[in-house]
């Protein structure tokens, strides 16, 4: 690899990396939402919509990331829904890190004390108002660290979505390596690049788990 | 005669799922692989994090800190295609196994550290003041009891990497995601085999993770807070 080849490149990879951020954060909104929606639904007192939710998490924790990625890339293709391969990232990446969100927001509501929510009612709270002004945020300290980490993951994950050919780091580097014959040096490149955004995320996740954890009574 | 997609599928059902469970097959070969190598990579690198020499520590952290911040895929690429350029060409099942085995060794690596730590630093003593050797004290005393606090994440992690072997497809690896992606290139049959590709992998992963929770509930028993 000369430094010629390296400064062709970075332009090219800078601006799919672009790519890459703008994904994980898209689908982490997605992720965040649907998960906390999730998460009231399994709590519902109506039988059927908790139990679909249920069945929601696990269908969506029990297979990879990848085959849903084609199901909504293909698979909805196929019936007549053509999604780019970046809106089909996006709510693929979002819809299955929503399940696995869903679990966090229900570790962090059920570690509150029941008596914060008996307490919140007896004053005349209603249970939405319960959940909004006592229970979540004394949730959220549980909820956060987890999270952040989940940031990571996703910010990775999303390298998988090169497989449907949606525009972010991989594919770009997978377009270049054809181009130059040169994977080593691109992938370790591209690896590099990866490093650069997920390990300052990673010390902020770290971070978090630090600062939540501080003066917390262990139960 | 003109049949509807899901006709297809049903007439072609026993060939499509006679090759797809081959793939299965091979999804086992490569998850249980990786666990293998994750496992052994793992141990060792906890032993760095853990050493007394400075060195060695900061090479296991190193190790943890890159390889659990660069995707999986991006490794498998550098295992698969970037060393084929450098004249080692891999089969891409053991390129698979290979870059799954690293990239879980280092998360395995900090599951194994924190097993290790929890153990209170009285056994340790204690099985060196009765006479063992260093090596003795952690195979008997110290490695069965960090077992409990190890087994749980070991196990979460084994059912992240059965689905992560999707993209072992990628290197060309014939295990079920590849297998999946031929068919729909023959058949164009995509939401029919992707939805079966789906239920296969939930047949794998669904009794892993009701395992995995029972082991987590036996280990819990007993335990003191």
């Amino acid at each position: 690899m000369s430094w010629d080849d390296l400064r062709e490149w970075l332009p090219q990879l800078l601006a799919a990396a672009g790519g890459t951020l703008k994904m994980t954060a898209l689908a982490y909104v997605i992720a965040v939402v649907v998960g906390l929606l999730l998460a009231l639904a399994r709590r519902s007192r109506r039988r059927g919509v908790a139990v679909a939710a249920g069945w929601y998490v696990d269908l969506m924790r029990g297979t990879p990331a990848l085959t849903q990625l084609f199901l909504i890339y293909f698979g909805l293709a196929s019936a007549g829904i053509v999604l780019s391969a970046f809106v089909a990232a996006v709510i693929g990446l979002g819809l299955n890190y929503a399940a696995y969100m869903s679990e966090v927001y229900r570790a962090g509501i059920a570690a509150v004390h029941r008596g914060q929510r008996e307490a919140a009612l007896a004053i005349g709270m209603t249970n939405a108002l319960a959940m909004r002004s006592v229970i979540l945020p004394q949730a959220l300290r549980i909820i956060v660290p987890p999270m952040a980490n989940y940031a990571v993951s996703l910010l990775k994950d999303t390298s998988v979505a090169s497989l449907i050919s949606a525009p972010e780091l991989m594919l770009r580097a997978r377009d270049l390596s054809s181009e130059y014959f040169m994977p080593m040096e691109l992938y370790l490149v591209v690896g590099a690049m990866y490093l650069v955004m997920a390990y300052p995320l990673g010390k902020c996740a770290q971070y978090l788990e630090v600062r939540m954890g501080k003066g917390r009574v262990a139960s | 005669m003109n049949l509807g997609p899901w006709e297809r599928f049903a007439a072609q059902f026993p060939y499509l799922m006679e090759t797809l469970l081959l793939g299965v097959e091979m999804t086992i070969i490569v998850t249980f692989g990786g666990f293998v190598v994750a496992t052994a990579t793992g141990m060792l690198g906890a032993l760095l994090r853990t050493s007394r020499l400075m060195v060695l520590r900061v090479i296991g952290t190193l190790y943890v800190d890159v390889f659990r911040a660069v995707p999986v895929l991006t490794q498998l690429f550098i295992i698969y295609f970037g060393l084929a350029e450098i004249g080692l060409k891999l089969d891409p099942i053991p390129a698979a196994i290979i870059g799954f085995g690293i990239h879980g060794g280092a998360y395995l690596t900090e599951v194994f550290r924190a097993g290790i730590e929890a153990v209170h630093r009285g056994q340790n003593e204690a099985a060196l003041a009765i006479g063992m050797t260093p090596a003795q004290a952690l195979r008997i005393i110290v490695l069965p009891q960090a077992m409990r606090v190890v087994l749980p994440p070991l196990g979460n992690y084994a059912i992240g990497l059965l689905k992560d072997t999707s993209v072992a497809s990628s290197v060309a690896a014939p295990e079920l995601s590849f297998r999946a992606h031929m068919l729909v290139d023959q058949t164009y049959l995509s939401t029919q085999i992707y939805l079966t590709v789906a239920a296969l992998y939930l047949a794998m992963s669904l009794p892993l993770s009701r395992l995995v929770h029972s082991l987590e509930r036996r280990m819990a028993r007993g335990r003191v807070a």
